[in-house]
């Protein structure tokens, strides 16, 4: 193929497509456009993208961290169960939220920088774990928040609510961290190989560390905005969220390799995966091809990603080219 | 430069090889683990009857399966993380089958088929594909637990108590239950085939090196599609076992703790996440390991939800602990 | 003459048994550049590594404007004014050039990186350089030249004294070679040292004031560049007593073509290359470090991608088309780094000598290994190799590299390939396993076989080639048969036309 041409349509394939998804769904239903339904999408995406801004990061650095749901889960539960049961004051709960995904993203940081233990490895064991202490904390129930924050978080302006504003400013706030402070570009120096970086002078092992504890930090501050959208916490709060946050990264067009790509990019993601969410209700279509349609997109958007980063190594060994594609570790 | 190693100590006794202190330190975690579950388990009566012994290894049968097909991946420096998915997946649609009165043998044969065709899925994408496998499995087991719920309605399908399907594979042969015979023979059967069969041998040249393996001319695409296919086609043998044993299949089958479980069988059994070592008998060892824990902890009274708690811990540390000592 | 900016006197270097540095003695002066010639292993990285900072000298003294300097870590060379530009680059591809120049000191206000002033001092440098491409560009959009030069504005935005340049045009073009020359020759005149090391002894006399060849750590020989001659250099590099070798076995007949090599190329890397190996015969591949010898071993055996070129292999007399995915059929390399691409080091001796052969040791029943025969297979090539083993079962990784060389020959000779690629296939082993290793080469081409072996050593490839081919820029720049001289084959690879 023309390589300009695939070089095109590796970098804005996907906005071409959203364009055209878009069109099938507007011209199959006569709502779908309106304002009011796309912001309804935001709204839903909102907390998302919130958890995706942190998870972001992580990527970047070329590590993933599957435990943001269980993070947001765990974090809303020691804060809410607070505000109900030891009366403590809302807006000191809600800090509590925030500072326990920090905490446990910390927790995740030192894992992997000090006990050098797989992130990967790392994160599914505190995934599982940190979600059996919230089961353990709810029993299982579900609790509902005050009214007061209820009343408070469905405040909007129009069709404007608090968790787009919020999902905005976090999105803005993580990309101004990541291209405007050295922290942001020794995060993506690391995704561009941890030796070489290391050479360069950059501590590799704080930056690690502390891209894990930002995202344990959005995680818990998406997961609020989950639970202000249900008005509540059950045992599902968060579940999935992380294969959610990491499909929106894919699909915004950052690099699952690391060191590539933009956090602004996270706002097409998500509201692409919403949209198709959203559309496939509106024609009608059977819930049970959803899942597939979702998880094909997913599947291509990867393969774009392997392709591009396929594409920029040419010239080393042949066959090893999709080394770090087929290893776990690194050897 | 490196220099050329002494091998005056360990090449004078080859058993002094085998019991390197290396493979000493691998075993470590598992005695750890097997004196904690016996000295927790040993305060309760019912622990160490001969009929809690056939109910651990009963239980142990689905996630030994699993864990066996992890251990296939893990050899190549992989992971497949949607095997418990695929697991209920497969579960579903074979007992869909025998819903619609389907003849119970078809309904195995759809299980084992679903498991060994989203395999080839993985094992194409990550192969042939260059993708990376954690995120494609991860994927697998999103696009799998989304299936599974909207084709059964979220709820899980019930076998008549009856039916053939759960006499013929749950039915003991000689005293012992059908699925504990299953996993041992498919043990036995693996392990000989990652010893001494060619494929076997190559996938432990490409975990161990896979440039090196490269090299020396191992098809290594091949062998690593193949890895995959052989964890599929495992989960849908896990499928069998489970949807007879519990006489239905539904989607909250393979959910939470199972992934976990499964890739901990593996790495408490002595599997490396790093690839190249790793055996069958090591996944049956883990899993059964794993199933004691559950076991003891459930005679102790300990909430499900702290199971997960000291689960997700004990995966930590006991890769913390290998990987240190590696440096 | 003014009086020497960096005087490096008695430097002694020793790692282990071996000694590195024997007493070497530099001067260079500011505003001159200064050549840094050697062979490989002369003791030259060593030099300059101790100059940096990476390694302590065991003796002697280092002046900078005749006063002692201590460089006892890379962070005080530099502070001392002492600038590297590595060979081996460290880039950072997905980042811009203002990125890669800064990462690790950002200028900051309120957290916020100054861009302004970055930009401005990027632009300064890049300016210093004669180079027109904006800061803000991706580094790995930039051609290889390119790249080099951000390395080494990298190190000139110190500002330092003193710039080693080691082997920077091994990936440059020709006009990127001049416009590498013209900064370099700006810096001169700004008064910095240069220390310039490189293989290509055309760019040292168009460049350089002074020379100091090294051998075998201990300087032998330089001064102006204008009272030495090429000739001259090679003898010193080489030592006249040593220029022609002694053979090692008798002379052999070759046979018929076993590999023909049309029109192999790879942008960059390999330009038309054809040539043909013989049956029976050694071809000693002679080429400096970058020239393409390792590319065009992996290439054959379709390790690299290529970008064109035909092979063809001799079957049953006849040379037929050889596809890329069939060449392992036919041939076995041993490549340069046995602990990378080599060997499975936790595993046993025996698997390690049977994995290239598994198809061939199938038993009875089908996939299985028959373990019996794959075990005298692989005890027959170690008695055959005199491999020193206790038992099959042992990893390989507790041999000594002389040994493991050997498994990774056996392996290939279990296979009996038509072609052998033997890619610096004694590096890092003592006086007698290089001995023993040589014999095996010997043996292999009088039973038929074709090799083809990379050395760097030079006596080492004279004394087993039947013919050679010489390699300089990824090019066939001549073809010598074996009664060349070493200084014929060192002028050939150098680009220095014969």
């Amino acid at each position: 193929m023309n390589r300009r041409l695939r070089n095109f349509l590796l970098n804005y394939g996907f906005y071409l497509v959203m364009a055209l998804v878009v069109l099938y769904f507007a011209a199959n239903s006569r709502n779908f456009l309106a304002i009011d339904n796309l912001f309804r999408l935001a709204n839903t995406a909102a907390p998302s993208i919130i958890i995706a801004s942190g998870l972001a990061l992580v990527v970047m650095t070329g590590k993933l961290d599957i435990s943001v749901g269980s993070i947001a889960f765990v974090s809303c539960t020691v804060g809410l169960l607070l505000i109900l049961r030891q009366g403590v004051p809302i807006p000191l709960g809600l800090l509590i939220i925030l500072l326990t995904g920090a905490l446990l993203g910390a927790v995740n940081g030192f894992i992997v920088v000090v006990l050098k233990v797989n992130p990967l490895i790392t994160t599914i064991g505190t995934m599982i774990a940190l979600r059996g202490v919230a089961f353990q904390l709810t029993e299982m129930r579900a609790f509902s928040i005050p009214e007061p924050l209820r009343v408070a978080t469905n405040a909007r302006l129009g069709p404007i609510t608090i968790d787009i504003v919020v999902a905005l400013l976090a999105v803005l706030a993580v990309w101004y961290l990541h291209t405007r402070t050295p922290f942001g570009r020794q995060v993506n120096a690391l995704g561009n190989g941890e030796e070489v970086a290391a050479r360069l002078g950059v501590r590799v092992g704080r930056v690690t560390f502390l891209t894990f504890v930002l995202s344990g930090l959005m995680a818990a501050l998406g997961g609020m905005f989950l639970m202000f959208q249900v008005d509540s916490i059950n045992s599902q709060l968060g579940e999935g969220y992380e294969f959610t946050a990491i499909a929106i990264i894919v699909i915004g067009g950052i690099s699952l390799f690391g060191g590539q790509g933009s956090i602004l990019g996270l706002i097409p993601g998500a509201l692409m995966l919403t949209i198709i969410q959203a559309g496939l209700n509106f024609i009608g279509a059977s819930p049970f091809a959803y899942p597939f349609v979702r998880g094909g997109i997913i599947f291509i958007a990867m393969y774009a990603d392997s392709l591009k980063s396929f594409v920029r190594q040419r010239g080393r060994f042949a066959e090893e080219e999709g080394d770090e594609g087929i290893r776990l570790t690194s050897p | 430069m490196n220099s050329p190693q002494s091998s005056s100590s360990s090449a004078s006794n080859p058993l002094a090889n085998v019991l390197s202190r290396e493979s000493l330190f691998r075993l470590l975690p598992l005695v750890i683990v097997l004196i904690a579950a016996l000295a927790v388990g040993s305060r309760s009566e019912n622990f160490l009857t001969q009929q809690n012994m056939i109910n651990v290894l009963l239980q142990s049968a689905s996630l030994a399966l699993m864990a066996m097909g992890m251990t296939v991946v893990l050899i190549t420096g992989g992971i497949d993380l949607s095997i418990p998915s695929l697991m209920a997946f497969s579960g579903i649609l074979g007992a869909m089958v025998l819903r619609d009165g389907g003849d119970p043998l078809v309904a195995g044969l759809v299980m084992l088929a679903t498991g060994a065709a989203v395999g080839f899925i993985n094992g194409f994408a990550v192969a042939y594909l260059r993708m990376i496998p954690f995120v494609v499995t991860l994927s697998m087991l999103a696009i799998l637990s989304g299936a599974a719920v909207s084709v059964t309605n979220a709820r899980s399908i019930g076998l008549e108590p009856g039916s053939p399907f759960i006499s013929g594979v749950s039915a003991p042969v000689l005293g012992i239950p059908l699925p504990i015979l299953i996993m041992f023979a498919v043990m036995l059967v693996l392990e000989v085939l990652l010893r001494s069969s060619l494929f076997g041998r190559w996938l432990f040249a490409v975990g161990t090196n896979l440039r090196a393996a490269l090299v020396a001319g191992v098809p290594s695409r091949r062998v690593i599609a193949l890895a995959y296919v052989a964890s599929g086609l495992l989960a849908g043998a896990a499928a069998v076992v489970t949807t007879a044993l519990q006489g239905a299949a539904g989607p909250t089958f393979g959910r939470e703790g199972v992934v976990l479980d499964v890739v901990s069988s593996a790495v408490l059994g002595g599997v490396s996440i790093y690839g190249g070592v790793g055996g069958a008998i090591n996944a049956v060892v883990g899993a059964i390991l794993i199933t004691l824990i559950t076991n003891s902890m459930n005679l102790l009274n300990v909430s499900y939800f702290l199971t997960l708690v000291i689960k997700g811990i004990v995966i930590i540390a006991v890769v913390a602990l290998t990987t240190q000592r590696k440096g | 003459m003014s009086q020497p900016f960096l005087q490096m006197r008695n430097i002694r270097k020793r790692f282990g048994a071996v000694e590195a540095l024997k007493g070497v003695t530099l001067e260079a002066h500011a505003g001159e550049a200064l050549a840094l010639i050697g062979a490989n292993g002369a003791g030259k990285s060593t030099l300059m590594n101790v100059l940096g900072g990476v390694y302590a000298p065991d003796e002697g003294d280092i002046l900078l404007g005749g006063q002692t300097a201590r460089l006892h870590s890379p962070l005080e060379a530099e502070r001392s004014g002492i600038a590297f530009v590595h060979q081996e680059m460290a880039m950072l591809p997905t980042m811009s050039v203002a990125d890669n120049l800064f990462i690790s000191h950002f200028p900051t206000q309120m957290g916020r990186i100054k861009r302004t002033e970055v930009l401005d001092a990027c632009r300064a440098a890049l300016q210093r350089l004669g180079c027109t491409f904006d800061p803000r560009v991706r580094v790995g959009d930039l051609s290889p030249g390119d790249q080099q030069m951000v390395e080494i504005a990298r190190a000139i935005m110190t500002d330092p004294k003193i710039i080693i340049f080691d082997e920077p045009t091994s990936s440059l073009t020709s006009r990127e070679k001049q416009r590498l020359f013209d900064v370099i020759g700006a810096l001169k005149r700004a008064g910095t040292v240069i220390i310039y090391i490189s293989h290509f002894l055309d760019e040292a006399f168009a460049l350089c004031e002074r020379a100091v060849v090294l051998r075998n750590g201990e300087t032998v020989g330089g001064g102006m560049m204008g009272d030495l001659t090429y000739a001259r250099v090679v003898e010193l590099m080489i030592g006249a007593q040593n220029a022609s070798a002694d053979r090692e076995q008798q002379t052999r007949q070759p046979g018929a073509v076993a590999l023909q090599v049309e029109g192999l190329r790879r942008e960059g890397v390999l330009r038309d290359l054809r040539f043909s190996l013989h049956k029976g015969e050694v071809v000693g591949l002679w080429g400096l470090l970058g020239s393409g010898r390792s590319e065009l071993l992996r290439s054959l055996v379709g390790l690299d991608p290529i970008d064109g070129g035909m092979l063809r292999i001799a079957v049953n007399g006849e040379l037929r088309a050889l596809p890329p995915g069939e060449a392992r059929r036919w041939m076995g390399i041993v490549t340069e780094n046995r602990r990378d691409d080599g060997l499975l080091l936790p595993m046993p001796v025996k698997t390690n000598m049977s994995i290239a052969n598994l198809p061939e040791l199938i038993g009875r029943i089908y996939p299985f290994v028959d373990g019996r025969r794959e075990a005298s297979v692989s005890q027959t090539y170690v008695e055959r190799l005199k491999i020193k083993i206790a038992d099959l079962r042992q990893p390989v990784r507790t041999l000594s590299g002389g040994n493991q060389q050997k498994v990774i020959v056996g392996r290939w000779l279990q296979k009996a390939p038509l072609v052998y690629l033997m890619d610096e296939p004694t590096r890092g082993l003592d006086v007698g396993a290089k001995a023993e290793i040589r014999a095996i080469i010997s043996e292999l081409a009088e039973a038929g076989a074709a090799l083809l072996v990379v050395s760097s050593d030079i006596d080492e490839i004279m004394s087993i080639s039947d013919r050679y081919l010489v390699l300089n820029r990824g090019r066939l720049v001549a073809e010598f048969p074996r009664g060349a001289s070493k200084n014929e084959l060192m002028a050939a690879a150098a680009g220095v036309g014969t």
